[in-house]
């Protein structure tokens, strides 16, 4: 029978070094006075306070206005316009302008890949649990919201007045027009920020923070202006002057 | 003190490790057919209805130059100047869309995306990536056919996608 | 009063349901956390920081409370609606019309559907701003990408039921961005329209993906996201 000893019997070394722990122990030691309360009842009471609180801000919601309702589906006649649901109008929105390989699949899926790389890009421990953690990080989120939200405005406004697509048609081939112009100045546009951030010798946290916020307040602009500001044909119009009577919030 | 060595294998696989792998073989197998039949499972069967052959009327119905909805067969049946017929989905390529016939433009218009198409269903502006899809048309004893089992996708209009009387 | 609630808590019928006495002391403060299936989640002491309003917003409480909202109005909705092309558009229609707080259970269901889109989202920005995500977090940040990814499926699914024009049209353009994926993109369509057309398989399909498949993974992803913010060591914000 196999019989490994790992300590001798009745030696007097009653210890041995395990592993050496590099950076920020995970343990409590070292981090001051014990700042801890029971979780029962105070976390229950919280979690019963925040559920009674949604319910009515829910139960308002519901009392002051109905879920919408249109006629009956009928596959032969397309409402006009015809609009996803509110959190893909972002999507329809890029639909617009680009191919849909491009809009509606690549986009999503690097979207998608970048979260789950997130915190295998940025692997340090530094700043965690404090809002706007790293030393730039506040300044950089503003500016790239701020970013974000004049070049995707100007965006959808200049391809609108001149759409590259329409532009080129027949000029060159079409993978040439909704594809790979509009992909480039996509890519371009999302990119700049964090490649400035990355010119100053920033830390990978810091070029998250630029792709992050770029990613996402792109997403809000485009979903508020395909959700508000898309009309009848799909054309740009001010939310509250719709022809037809049409009224964007009906679409909820 | 004592410390037993394990003895230098013959082989990189000992025999509990043999089963194990064995084992573990036989479970991935399993699982790969029970997901491949589910796959299998969940693929649609045909369906019935749309998608056979439908009967569009008389040929003497349709007068040169125009373009009526076949509603029942969810086409558009475009007789061109030379007589001959040309039958196209009524779905937009683009993202699906039924679109509509607009008689004064002579052009069939997307609300969707705003994609325009002429009467030949060739893309004449919007993001749709290529012409409104053909269904074979065939005429017998008089009568228009249209086959809506097979859209046939195309770049741009040929006659030889029509179909003569 | 105090004899007679002495006697019931005493009594073998109320010892086997809890096996703790009156949580009024650090040892049954304890067990009721360990000893209930659905404490069992939350750890047995909380550090003050995390439980700063300022820190969290409360984002990932309300997400999962409004998951259980729409899981009971769902169920009740279950009650008269009928997954047919036929009978599903006169059933909402009767449900808003005839059935006492139909409309309202109906609005219930509709804008908490919404608002739990917009809670998980916010949720998530929550957690990236405030680096929430780092080691040993990343599983659990992988595990909240999940469930949002599976809220919008959610949401999505439960948009057609209605079987009006803005559905039968939202999941028509929905799902045809679906078949522009190059490898696989027509088959996914086909298998989540059961056909080549938005029409009944459809209709059947997206009521089994809304009202259990999805709901299921769900229910699994969140036990598993909030017992391992446990495992993870709380909170983020007691890190400093």
């Amino acid at each position: 029978m196999a019989n490994i000893q790992a300590f001798e019997k009745g030696g007097t070394k009653t210890y041995s070094i395990v592993e050496i722990v590099r950076g920020a122990p995970t343990t409590m030691a070292d981090k001051g006075p014990d700042n801890t309360v029971f979780a029962f009842p105070i976390v229950a009471i919280l979690e019963v306070l925040i559920a009674l609180g949604m319910s009515v801000v829910l139960m308002f919601i519901a009392l002051g206005k109905n879920a919408p309702l249109e006629e009956l589906a009928n596959p032969l006649v397309t409402t006009d316009p015809a609009k996803a649901p509110w959190y893909f109008m972002g999507l329809q929105e890029l639909l617009e302008h680009m191919h849909p390989t491009i809009a509606g699949v690549l986009i999503p899926t690097l979207a998608v890949l970048f979260l789950i790389a997130v915190p295998y890009i940025d692997n340090t421990r530094a700043g965690a649990g404090k809002w706007f953690g790293a030393p730039r990080e506040k300044r950089i989120t503003l500016l790239t919201a701020l970013y974000a939200v004049i070049v995707m405005v100007a965006y959808v406004l200049l391809d609108n007045a001149f759409p590259v697509r329409e532009l080129l048609r027949a000029a060159v081939p079409a993978i040439v027009a909704q594809s790979i112009i509009p992909g480039l100045i996509m890519t371009i546009l999302a990119a700049l920020p964090a490649l400035i951030v990355w010119r100053s010798r920033a830390s990978a946290r810091e070029i998250l923070v630029a792709l992050f916020t770029m990613l996402f307040v792109s997403a809000i602009v485009l979903t508020v202006i395909g959700f508000l500001f898309r009309g009848p044909g799909f054309k740009l119009y001010l939310p509250w002057d719709m022809p037809h009577g049409y009224n964007p919030l009906n679409n909820f | 003190m004592t410390i037993h060595v394990a003895q230098p294998k013959k082989s990189g696989v000992n025999r509990r490790q043999f089963i194990g792998i064995a084992w573990l073989g036989t479970l991935v197998v399993l699982g790969g057919q029970v997901l491949a039949s589910l796959l299998k499972f969940i693929q649609p069967v045909a369906a019935s209805g749309f998608g056979g052959v439908v009967r569009a009327g008389k040929v003497d119905e349709f007068a040169p130059g125009s373009v009526s909805l076949i509603k029942t067969g969810r086409f558009y049946l475009y007789r061109l100047e030379n007589g001959s017929f040309l039958a196209m989905w009524q779905k937009c390529t683009h993202l699906g869309c039924s679109v509509p016939y607009l008689e004064k433009a002579k052009q069939f218009e997307c609300p969707c995306h705003g994609s325009v198409f002429d009467r030949t269903g060739v893309v004449l502006g919007g993001p749709a990536p290529r012409p409104l899809d053909t269904f074979p048309v065939s005429i017998k004893n008089g009568e228009v056919f249209v086959d809506t089992g097979n859209p046939a996708q195309r770049e741009k209009f040929d006659p030889s996608q029509t179909a003569k009387v | 009063m105090a004899s007679l609630t002495n006697t019931i808590t005493q009594s073998r019928v109320w010892r086997s349901f809890f096996r703790h006495g009156m949580p009024n002391n650090p040892l049954d403060r304890s067990l009721v956390m360990t000893t209930n299936i659905f404490f069992h989640l939350h750890p047995v002491k909380v550090n003050l920081k995390s439980l700063k309003a300022t820190y969290s917003l409360g984002l990932g409480i309300i997400t999962t409370f409004l998951f259980v909202s729409l899981s009971v109005s769902g169920i009740l909705l279950m009650f008269y609606y009928v997954p047919t092309v036929e009978r599903a558009y006169p059933n909402i229609v009767a449900l808003q019309t005839q059935v006492p707080f139909g409309q309202l259970l109906r609005n219930l269901h509709r804008w908490g559907a919404h608002l739990m889109v917009l809670a998980a989202v916010l949720h998530m920005a929550r957690v990236f701003y405030t680096g929430a995500y780092k080691p040993p977090r990343e599983f659990n940040w992988i595990v909240g990408v999940l469930l949002l990814i599976l809220t919008l499926g959610a949401s999505f699914t439960g948009y057609l039921l209605p079987w009006d024009q803005l559905s039968f049209w939202a999941i028509t353009v929905g799902t045809s961005i679906a078949s522009y994926e190059p490898v696989m993109g027509s088959t996914v369509k086909k298998i989540l329209l059961g056909g080549p057309e938005v029409g009944q398989e459809a209709l059947t399909r997206f009521y089994a993906l809304h009202i259990m498949v999805i709901p299921a993974i769900i229910f699994l992803l969140i036990s598993l996201h909030i017992w391992r913010v446990r495992k993870d060591g709380g909170l983020a914000a007691n890190e400093n």
